[in-house]
């Protein structure tokens, strides 16, 4: 069982629970409002407080040791760069989502230990202007989140020695011929970033490369048995 | 019979197109504040005011050579045509008349010139005694010969300036909110100044001070020393009459700094609303406006992506601290609470707004607005922020365009950074917009190039883009993910939606619309 960790029972942090609640995962989470951690024990989740007077709290719900993912997401912004500072003290290899208000404050959270930061503010925002200005986009991304069983985004890694291994994109026959819709790719050559193929740079492909595609869970099982 | 002869003129002007047609354009060009005409044609005025009056002052001591006189005339033409233009559309006479026609048909009843007559009367002879047409008049009238008496009221035209700045319009009504403190200081003064003028007069004016004349000399005496003008022409020579100058001059000076807190106080007071009605004239020329109600941290994203993608939008908060924000990047602002259904009435429903935009976090607030604006206007697009899922549904009871609840938004982001971080990257980056990579939509219209190809055979894949999906325009609800690029074929009325460099778009959407060679 994955161990994750979501410290802030906010707004946020709520919504997180509950898309997480119908996973396999051992969920622990955490506040310094009291008040928070018992709306979490009455929602049906563990939640422990602590003033975060020190790592105690930290160290036993299990960061340091098995705790895989952290959400940093409380109300509070100092909070939120608090944990994310501990927490990455505590294991240099645990995954920190952060919770940011404003853009600029993603440098400093990164600086802090964050691997990515999120701000509700900004995604509401970008919807608003999304409904204003590309209607039409804004009906696909609800049909793709609506039509979640059929449609959806997922990740298909390139196993070595596979028919596409070492093949350029644009020459990969399997490729053009699916059903499915191929955003980018995560070249382990090139770093950890992630590169959309619309940046129209012609990709070579290894074993290992993670691709992003778009396309009904049937296509895509077919593309993964083809390669 | 003259009764009927107007009646059908009436009806014959109803049916003349061209009749219409140049009076819509004379409306747009005097009176119409969203035309683009007027401010041209207002500051082609104001120029020509300034310079008839420049020629009326080299009048004075100078012969005014040929070329003024023929300038002069024009300008008076301009002139006359402008007032008579003003008369002609400030009412619908002939609506009127056959809305009076209308009523007999109903009642079976003749018609009488005499309620003809006084329907014009009562429309046209109010707009000749309107202050501003005595001004437009005042400014014509003494160029007429006999009248040439009157060549002062010349200086009337500089009145028609006023007419056309609306900031001095708008100092006057702050005064006049003055009108008790003012008031008050005009009777201080006048009684300050015909004690001192009568005291003087009694003991200078019997020929004790050779410059003192009469009882008016005293009162211009007593004007000129409250003032703290003091030219000097008339002194006082008595003793009694050097005592009241020590008081008038210490009562003068008083006088003066409460004028002159009077008019500061108002205008400071006053400054929001000279603002706010500035705003509101602006707003109400423009079309298709997005409202944003609430500036906080969203309506700040919100307002910044529409700024950077060309849309006219105003900002609406109560909120000092927001508003300063909204000032300092320059946003159409005005401080107004948006609870109060005056505020929407004014700014959402008074001019032509499209789609109000809601972001407080307060969802009793944001539900509220959204009652008001659909009770009222149906068709105004809203979106709404909800700040609690238990009351996404309400919003939709209420009507609601579009709700955006942005915690879920987030927390589905969030929720897949727990799988690789490359389809949260890949997500997050067409949510967030943080590259040049976008989401965009390209609508197929007529004389499209790519109408009846294929996406192939259109060549939009030579530009990287990565076609999504297609919504077809007869069937609203259906769309096509990831249409086949080989057999699919592109419609009139289709949109694409696809993802590509922002460059790459833009050059597809000019690529396609070039004409076939």
């Amino acid at each position: 069982m994955r161990k994750m960790v979501i410290f802030g029972y906010s707004k946020t942090g709520r919504e997180i629970a509950k898309l997480l609640e119908d996973e396999d995962i051992d969920l622990t989470i955490i506040d310094e409002n009291p008040m928070l951690v018992s709306d979490a024990n009455e929602d049906g989740f563990f939640g422990r407080y602590s003033s975060f007077k020190d790592d105690k709290l930290l160290s036993e719900v299990g960061i340091g040791k098995d705790v895989e993912v952290l959400f940093c997401v409380s109300d509070i912004d100092s909070m939120n760069l608090f944990i994310t500072l501990s927490a990455r003290n505590m294991d240099s290899n645990i995954k920190i989502l952060t919770k940011i208000v404003r853009k600029e404050d993603e440098k400093k959270m990164i600086l802090a230990g964050a691997n990515r930061t999120i701000s509700p503010h900004e995604v509401g925002a970008i919807k608003a202007y999304r409904i204003i200005q590309k209607p039409k986009v804004s009906r696909v991304l609800d049909q793709l989140s609506r039509l979640k069983n059929k449609i959806s985004i997922t990740e298909i890694e390139i196993p070595k020695g596979s028919s596409l291994d070492g093949v350029y994109l644009n020459e990969a026959k399997i490729v053009k011929e699916s059903n499915l819709i191929f955003l980018g790719i995560l070249d382990k050559e090139l770093g950890e970033k992630f590169i959309f193929f619309s940046k129209g740079i012609n990709h070579k492909l290894d074993g290992g490369d993670i691709l992003v595609a778009i396309g009904n869970r049937r296509d895509i099982r077919t593309f993964e048995k083809q390669i | 019979m003259l009764a009927r002869l107007l009646i059908s003129f009436a009806y014959f002007l109803e049916s003349s197109k061209e009749y219409k047609r140049v009076k819509t354009f004379v409306y747009n060009l005097l009176e119409n504040p969203k035309s683009k005409m007027k401010p041209y044609f207002d500051a082609f005025i104001i120029a020509l005011v300034i310079i008839t009056v420049s020629i009326l002052i080299y009048d004075v001591d100078h012969h005014i050579p040929y070329h003024m006189v023929v300038v002069e005339d024009f300008a008076i033409s301009v002139f006359i045509f402008e007032w008579v233009g003003r008369f002609w559309v400030s009412a619908n006479l002939r609506l009127r008349i056959i809305k009076y026609h209308e009523d007999l048909l109903e009642k079976n009843k003749k018609e009488k010139l005499s309620e003809i007559l006084k329907i014009i009367i009562n429309q046209k002879i109010a707009y000749i005694f309107s202050p501003m047409s005595i001004i437009d008049l005042l400014a014509i009238l003494p160029t007429y010969r006999p009248l040439r008496v009157l060549r002062i009221f010349l200086i009337f035209r500089m009145f028609k300036i006023f007419r056309y700045t609306k900031s001095i319009n708008s100092f006057f009504k702050v005064l006049k909110d003055k009108k008790l403190e003012f008031n008050f200081l005009v009777l201080l003064g006048g009684f300050a100044v015909f004690m001192s003028a009568t005291i003087m007069f009694v003991f200078e004016g019997g020929g004790e001070n050779k410059n003192i004349h009469s009882f008016l000399d005293t009162i211009y005496w007593a004007i000129i020393t409250i003032t703290t003008v003091g030219y000097g022409d008339i002194t006082p020579v008595t003793l009694a009459g050097k005592i009241i100058t020590v008081f008038l001059v210490g009562g003068g000076f008083l006088i003066l700094v409460l004028a002159t807190s009077i008019v500061t106080n108002a205008l400071s007071e006053k400054i929001n609303v000279v603002r706010e009605s500035k705003v509101l004239s602006q707003i109400s020329k423009m079309d298709d406006l997005i409202v944003i109600l609430g500036f906080g941290k969203m309506g700040q994203v919100l307002a910044s992506e529409l700024r950077h993608g060309y849309k006219k939008f105003m900002v609406l908060d109560i909120n000092e601290e927001n508003l300063s924000k909204a000032k300092e990047l320059d946003y159409i602002y005005i401080k107004a609470d948006v609870s109060n259904y005056e505020t929407i009435k004014s700014i959402v429903f008074k001019n032509d707004v499209r789609k109000v935009v809601l972001t407080t976090d307060n969802d009793a607030l944001n539900l509220s607005i959204l009652l008001t604006i659909k009770a009222e206007k149906k068709d105004i697009v809203v979106i709404a922020r909800a700040n609690s899922y238990e009351n996404i549904k309400k919003f939709y009871i209420a009507k609601a365009d579009h709700v955006i609840f942005p915690y879920q938004t987030v927390a589905e982001v969030a929720v897949e950074y727990i799988g690789s971080s490359v389809k949260f990257d890949a997500i997050d980056n067409i949510l967030v917009q943080k590259s040049s990579i976008t989401l965009d939509e390209i609508d197929i219209e007529e004389e499209n190039r790519y109408i009846g190809k294929t996406i192939e055979e259109s060549g939009m894949d030579d530009f990287n883009v990565t076609v999504i999906a297609v919504l077809k325009e007869s069937d609203k609800e259906n769309i096509i993910f990831n249409p086949n690029h080989k057999t699919y074929k592109i419609d009139l009325n289709d949109s694409i939606v696809l993802i590509g460099d922002e460059k790459n778009i833009f050059k597809i959407k000019s690529d396609m619309i070039r004409p076939i060679t």
